[in-house]
């Protein structure tokens, strides 16, 4: 049986995780300790007690940016530490994890690889010992891995069932170009096929290394005994030597003209589309500022996207924008979809609102709204253990710290009109805008030539410009 | 094998241990008949509010199929105090946001602010609730915002129009025949009359039930609701729906074409209604057959057999006698009708065998894991309190879920997959490429 939103908030949101704000005066980030073992690796732990229930947030620098000319092998190297440990066979850990309604999930995004875990807190013992034995005794398992690659190759050919799926690989690559920031997180089928168990077992031992690791755990348990486990569990995880960790720090190449990435649906009944520019870092020091800005650009139900695109003409079921910052770049994007036969007016009228936030900029009542949702939509996203625990491995991936948060609403408060105009200015584009468009050529492609150098891809085919 | 189930009261003493009880909810009846459902907890600076009406697509018939989703939309678009776009606008400048959700059998609006906003939230609620006003302009341009809600959910997910077609086949004369977001030709052609009727029969104070959790007092809120709420009248009861689906005498089954990679199953069983006894047996053997990697199904045809990729299955709450879902992906290369037999072989198995201790208790031992996370947060507080409340007659079943799965047993598992896994009560759907073989 099915439900039907008011609109799908996922579209619309700011989507780094870490662009927190606080309620100064009210809240501060509760108290945590945070140390360091000698071989590198980095623990955060905090008490937390409203639930009999413990999480784990994980991060690695073992991310895609890695995968070389073999896209793809740090998500299934990921994936992979699943298929068996030491201790466990795949089938054994899974049944173990299933019978203590618990959880280890583990995966690879554009920079590093992470494992998230949930559990009740008096299984911690053992599931804690679960995810040393993941992480540090994984077997690779030839049969397991080969099923997980034929899974895989049928997954990526059906994503392409859906352009919301697809969208986010082809705008990544478009942008980045050759940058690994480019690289595609799930892989290529012709990449894949040819990802053999040796080559994540070499992945895994260049890349899963406790230095530059960090383990944060919040929930029910105390401090002192859980620092004890913590140490006696990872103490004997031994330090490496990473040799890839420039590889980000390259210039990013970013298009000097408009361009359209026209991607061919044969039986596509709507265009679903985004148009791109640079964004920012995530160390930028406008940051909280820009979030705010693009609150009221494209981040909320009555942002001047979704107003003119939803509201006013009925174009689209949702229209919003987002920075995605990673440590070196990052993108801006607006992205909506719209009918066939709208395509022409959803484009334009999508140029005409950033337009007019250039021309027309913003005022004092509309900047007061955003601050004001901003802070009020802000505790909700640190209430649970499993945020908190998210949050303290983006401090630390990212180098921020606690007094960034405690001070978010002082920053928000601060943001002058002046100010504002300054970071519609320097970070929201004007021109050199990148549009990645997913539709039916034969009914799209003489519009949207219009808007910048087409290059018309299929669908079917792998992405690779 | 040797028992090893918890005993009932330690599992309740575990349940307990959770911050929250049944008597944590407060609660009162104004006068024009709605009811508050209130949670005081806080942890953090904001509330919500959660409001259920009674009404979804069960509640409308041909020709006005979609209008209760419709109206989720209209309630945003300004009544008689707060115009078209002020709804919004004036949330969100207190620091609030909102969303909306309709079902076959509900429609819930939910409000989560900042708690000094929170007299803002019951003006606007009771502005919209008492002088909604349907301008037939903006009537036109959110047409155009649910039909491509429509075509967007068509276009990125083949589930959507499978599982249309399968619900339009188990269901011949139950108004859960025709799909929540409704057919695209009545979405065209509702009026101006309709929307009006509609609104004043289901959109009233006694037909909707308020939820709020989070950093509130309860005298304060029960004055809010005096204030904004109180005066708005009732109305007369909305009409019962008095269909009834007849019992399914054979098979039925449907064909859909799709450009996909590779064949698409949903298998639907007939079952009862969220307040049938069989409930908490049903929603057990949901979990057993596609809950984890070592469920059922998923050890037997992903990962031992490796003819589905995906496998999952479905039981939700439900007013009416509904259906129990399974939803599988063939995997490349294998023929659809293997992975069908699969399902069944599996079923049979259960029917026959049974289930294991170790099986239930791992069920249960989830069920735990599951409440933990429900009462976690303030808006999972406020959605389970009104789905209990709702769909189950009384918010307390909430708390009492932690002992009512603990009470069955593996015989009552294999009794319900007996009585209710037959195959004259299934439609079978399957959604391919080529269909013309």
């Amino acid at each position: 049986m099915t439900q039907y939103i008011k609109q799908v908030i996922a579209t619309a949101v700011f989507i780094c995780v870490c662009s927190v704000s606080i309620m100064a005066q009210e809240y501060q980030l509760p108290k945590y300790q945070q140390f360091k073992l000698p071989n590198g690796l980095t623990v955060y732990l905090m008490e937390q007690k409203e639930v009999p229930v413990i999480n784990v947030s994980m991060v690695i620098p073992a991310g895609a940016i890695y995968d070389g000319n073999k896209a793809g092998i740090a998500s299934l190297t990921a994936t992979a530490l699943k298929h068996g440990t030491k201790s466990y066979n795949r089938a054994a850990l899974d049944e173990a994890l299933d019978f203590m309604g618990a959880s280890i999930s583990t995966f690879a995004s554009k920079e590093s690889s992470g494992i998230v875990a949930k559990f009740a807190s008096k299984d911690k013992e053992k599931v804690l010992g679960m995810i040393k034995e993941v992480l540090l005794n994984p077997v690779f398992d030839k049969t397991e891995f080969e099923k997980e690659k034929k899974k895989l190759l049928t997954n990526l050919e059906q994503q392409k069932e859906s352009p919301r799926s697809v969208i986010p690989a082809y705008f990544d690559k478009f942008m980045f170009g050759n940058h690994v920031y480019g690289n595609i997180i799930q892989g290529k089928k012709s990449t894949v096929r040819l990802i053999t168990v040796d080559d994540v077992k070499a992945f895994y031992n260049a890349n899963y290394l406790p230095n530059g690791s960090a383990i944060a755990v919040v929930g029910d348990f105390n401090s002192k005994e859980l620092k004890a486990m913590m140490t006696k569990l990872f103490t004997g995880w031994k330090k490496g030597n990473n040799t890839n960790v420039s590889l980000a720090s390259k210039p990013i190449m970013y298009s000097s003209f408009n361009r359209v990435l026209l991607i061919n649906k044969d039986d596509a009944r709507e265009t679903t589309f985004y148009i791109g520019a640079p964004g920012v870092t995530r160390n930028n020091p406008d940051y909280v500022a820009i979030e705010v800005i693009n609150t009221l650009f494209g981040g909320r139900f009555t942002s001047m996207l979704n107003d003119e695109l939803r509201v006013n003409t009925g174009l689209t079921y949702g229209a919003g924008s987002s920075f995605s910052a990673l440590n070196n770049g990052g993108t801006f994007s607006i992205s909506t979809f719209t009918a066939n036969k709208t395509t022409e007016p959803a484009i334009d009228k999508t140029l005409e609102v950033l337009n007019n936030l250039h021309k027309k900029g913003i005022d004092e009542a509309a900047l007061a709204s955003a601050k004001n949702y901003v802070k009020g939509q802000f505790p909700p996203r640190y209430e649970t253990a499993g945020q908190l625990a998210g949050l303290m491995t983006q401090m630390f991936w990212y180098g921020f710290d606690e007094s960034f948060i405690n001070y978010f609403e002082k920053n928000v408060d601060g943001l002058t009109l002046e100010k504002a105009k300054t970071i519609i200015a320097t970070y929201f584009p004007k021109d050199k805008l990148q549009f990645v468009i997913v539709g039916k050529a034969s009914e799209i492609k003489s519009i949207v030539s219009k808007y910048g150098k087409v290059t018309e891809v299929q669908i079917k085919d792998e992405i690779d410009n | 094998m040797k028992k090893i189930c918890l005993p009932a009261l330690l599992f309740l003493n575990i349940g307990l241990k959770a911050q929250m009880k049944a008597s944590d909810v407060q609660s009162f009846k104004l006068k024009n008949g709605m009811k508050f459902l209130v949670v005081e907890d806080n942890s953090i600076p904001n509330a919500n509010m959660y409001l259920f009406y009674k009404v979804g697509s069960r509640n409308e018939h041909q020709g006005i199929t979609g209008l209760s989703h419709f109206f989720e939309h209209m309630m945003f678009n300004g009544a008689k105090k707060y115009g078209p776009k002020m709804f919004d606008r004036t949330m969100e400048f207190n620091g609030g946001a909102n969303n909306a959700y309709t079902t076959e059998n509900v429609t819930v609006y939910t409000n989560w602010f900042p708690s000094p906003a929170t007299e803002v939230i019951f003006d606007l609620e009771g502005d919209r609730i008492a002088t909604l006003s349907i301008d037939p302009k903006i009537v036109e341009s959110e047409r155009g915002v649910v039909l491509s809600e429509r075509s967007t959910g068509l276009e990125n997910s083949p589930w959507n129009g499978l599982a249309e077609g399968v619900q339009a086949t188990a269901f011949q004369e139950h108004p859960y025949h025709w799909p929540v977001i409704g057919y695209e030709d009545d979405m065209k052609n509702w009026k101006q009359s309709d929307l009006e009727q509609y609104f004043k029969t289901y959109y009233a104070p006694n037909n909707c039930v308020t939820v709020i959790s989070g950093n509130v007092k309860f005298a304060e809120i029960k004055r809010l609701a005096e204030k904004y709420i109180e005066p708005i009248a009732a109305q007369p009861t909305p009409p019962k729906v008095n269909i009834k689906e007849p019992t399914q005498s054979g098979e039925r089954r449907i064909m859909m074409q799709k450009d996909v990679t590779t064949p698409y199953l949903n298998i639907a069983y007939k079952v009862p209604e969220s307040k049938n006894e069989d409930y908490y047996a049903l929603s057990i053997l949901s979990d057993i057959l596609s809950s984890g990697k070592s469920s059922r199904l998923y050890a037997a045809l992903v990962d031992k057999k490796q003819i589905a990729t995906q496998i999952f299955t479905n039981y939700r709450e439900s007013f009416d006698a509904t259906t129990f879902d399974f939803y599988a992906v063939t995997a490349a290369g294998i023929n659809e009708n293997e992975v069908e037999k699969a399902i069944y072989g599996e079923i049979e198995k259960i029917k026959k065998d049974g289930i294991t201790e170790n099986e239930l208790q791992k069920v249960k031992n989830q069920k735990l894991m599951e409440f933990y996370s429900q009462v976690e947060t303030i808006n999972g507080k406020s959605n389970n309190i009104g789905t209990y409340e709702v769909f189950f007659g009384d918010y307390k079943k909430m708390f009492d879920a932690p002992a009512a799965f603990n009470k069955i047993t593996a015989e009552d598992i294999q009794k319900v997959t007996n009585k209710y896994f037959i195959k004259s009560g299934r439609t079978v759907g399957i959604l391919k490429s080529n269909t013309e073989d």
